[in-house]
């Protein structure tokens, strides 16, 4: 559905994409990862006809976002960042107003708008005027806005932006019931978010290609080590015994609390120590009253990439 | 037969070309819907309104005080109020075209829908002229009024009422093509409305300046000084003396300034 080879963008000296390459398939939702500034907005806009790379080549559905800007725009429903929307409109009115310009008509355009405005929710605010409305509501609005002509492919510039937890999970949910007849890009920091939902991570930082693999896969690969708490009750301080055990890299003694100890044991992501620690417990006649396993998430994952590429360039 | 096989020919191609319409007409409607919702329409209409039965006065007043070579229509577009209001409607019709939808990001939506650049410029300058013509359509109420009131004394030269209002949109259209691209210069509507002022106000100055040293000036240059000078068209156009010259002048300037808004919004799509 999408094939971006080599795609480069600079702005006045800075550049923005730096030879950026991968592909979409079709029916997919992939996400697009990283912190302000990494270029994903910019990638996304690129693939919207918004406007031209400096070089290299993005295709939509086989047409080229340059040369067949039209066609490629027929084909994409895009979602800028912010949610833009006339303040002046109504709901309605406004997606009537989109849907015309989009090319819908007549009975064709009054079922889709009523369509899309109820998978949206936004059918109780269609009288009401886009300026009033909360941010929630624009949001889903300009959702509405770029499904409403069936594009083969949504681009959503930060979807979840500023909507609250309970919309954050609509919206997720929308997204998954959407899958079926659309392939989705989405680009978000919650990291959380594209753990949920997406099939595919491209992550992305100063316009370059950190890492693309599934979510599971990424967060599997990781250098990072796993945590594992364990709360326990004992005459002293046993922290020297839990780093004794095989694949303990540090303990860190958290609190304790009336005899119960809690320490957090930094454990190379591949071994389960949790065996190891219940056996020893019983072993000393140590009473546990909490053992679990942290498993790393793509947060850590992000932040360390992150953190390994500005390592080398300070302030960067 | 022949105009059977035109249409038959035109139908291939009336696909596309009723799709470009149609966005077209698409854009205007929210454009004109846009002005009309807002209190700026309103506000430009009351003001041409006040102004215009200001000036018609005051011409009223010039034609009852001595005998006057000029007709009433003469008096009335060339009275100071007259330019009071023609200076302040071109900001106030075109200040917001663009300059809000770059402020509000709209541009970014607008153009990731099959939606070509002239396509938006030409609705918003079309809307923007509409609601020009409109504005000026009361004033043709005080010459009616008048005629009526006095039972056809005053005498009201048709020839000369049509040259003025011509001369009034030739020169409209131009004043508001600056508009439009002042408003794309920027996203803030002030700073726009304040570039469109200073364009229409150097130009009209360029022009009497033009006439003021036009005097001493070669023959061969006093005509070229003719083309610029608003205030001699005026003068000529409200005597009914209607002269291609100047409409081909303001139209040309008109393309000119859309053709650079054009570029501007553009703008996004050439830079690399």
């Amino acid at each position: 559905m999408i094939h971006v080879h080599e795609l480069t963008k600079q702005y006045a000296g800075r550049t923005a994409v730096d030879r950026l390459s991968f592909d979409v398939e079709a029916g997919e939702i992939v996400g697009f990862l990283g912190p302000n500034g990494a270029g994903k907005s910019t990638t996304m806009r690129i693939l919207s006809g918004y406007m031209p790379p400096t070089s290299g080549m993005a295709m939509v559905d086989g047409h080229d976002v340059f040369r067949e800007s039209l066609e490629v725009r027929r084909k994409v429903g895009y979602m800028p960042e912010m949610a833009p929307l006339y303040h002046d409109m109504r709901v309605k009115e406004y997606l009537h107003f989109r849907a015309e310009l989009k090319g819908l008509r007549g009975r064709d355009l009054r079922h889709r708008t009523g369509e899309v405005m109820e998978l949206c929710a936004v059918t109780d605010v269609r009288r009401r005027v886009i300026g009033n409305l909360s941010k929630g509501f624009k949001q889903r609005v300009a959702l509405a806005d770029a499904l409403i002509h069936r594009p083969k492919l949504l681009i959503l510039d930060e979807p979840t932006n500023g909507l609250d937890p309970t919309q954050i999970r609509g919206v997720r949910e929308l997204l998954r019931s959407l899958k079926e007849q659309h392939t989705i890009l989405l680009s978000t920091h919650i990291l959380h978010e594209v753990e949920q939902t997406c099939d595919r991570v491209i992550m992305i930082h100063e316009g370059k290609i950190q890492a693309c693999d599934t979510p599971r896969n990424l967060t599997r690969s990781l250098r990072a080590t796993s945590l594992v708490h364990v709360e326990l009750q004992s005459a002293t301080d046993v922290a020297k015994e839990l780093e004794a055990l095989p694949g303990v890299r540090k303990v860190i003694t958290s609190k304790t609390d009336k005899g119960w100890r809690a320490y957090a044991l930094r454990v190379e992501s591949q071994t389960d120590i949790r065996e190891g620690v219940l056996d020893l417990a019983t072993a000393k006649g140590w009473r546990i009253r909490e053992l679990h396993r942290q498993l790393p998430t793509l947060e850590d994952v992000f932040v360390e990439l992150a953190a390994a590429d500005s390592g080398a360039r300070p302030f960067g | 037969m022949c105009l059977w096989n035109w249409r038959r020919r035109t139908q291939g191609r009336g696909h596309l070309d009723d799709e470009t319409m149609r966005v077209f007409w698409t854009l205007l409607k929210k454009e004109l819907r846009a002005f009309f919702v807002s209190p700026v329409a309103y506000i430009v209409l009351a003001l041409v309104m006040v102004l215009g039965g200001v000036s018609f006065k005051a011409a009223l007043s010039v034609l009852e005080s001595a005998p006057s070579e000029g007709s009433i229509v003469t008096w009335t577009f060339h009275a100071q109020w007259f330019w009071l209001s023609y200076f302040f409607v071109f900001p106030l019709l075109t200040m917001r075209l663009f300059a809000e939808e770059k402020k509000l990001g709209t541009l970014e939506t607008l153009f990731t829908a099959p939606v070509r650049a002239w396509q938006v410029v030409g609705a918003k300058f079309t809307a923007a002229m509409v609601l020009y013509v409109v504005i000026w359509l009361p004033s043709l109420g005080n010459f009616w009024l008048l005629d009526w009131i006095t039972g056809g004394k005053v005498e009201i030269p048709v020839g000369a009422l049509r040259g003025s209002y011509l001369i009034l949109f030739a020169m409209g259209i131009f004043n508001l093509a600056m508009g439009c691209f002042a408003s794309s210069l920027t996203s803030n509507q002030i700073v726009a409305a304040v570039i469109s002022f200073t364009l229409s106000v150097l130009h009209f100055l360029l022009g009497v300046f033009a006439l003021v040293v036009g005097r001493r000036l070669p023959e061969s240059m006093v005509e070229a000084v003719h083309y610029v000078a608003s205030v001699e068209h005026i003068r000529l156009f409200t005597q009914g003396l209607i002269d291609t010259r100047p409409l081909i002048y303001y139209a040309s300037l008109t393309l000119l300034f859309l053709t650079l808004t054009h570029q501007v919004v553009e703008f996004r799509r050439w830079k690399l």
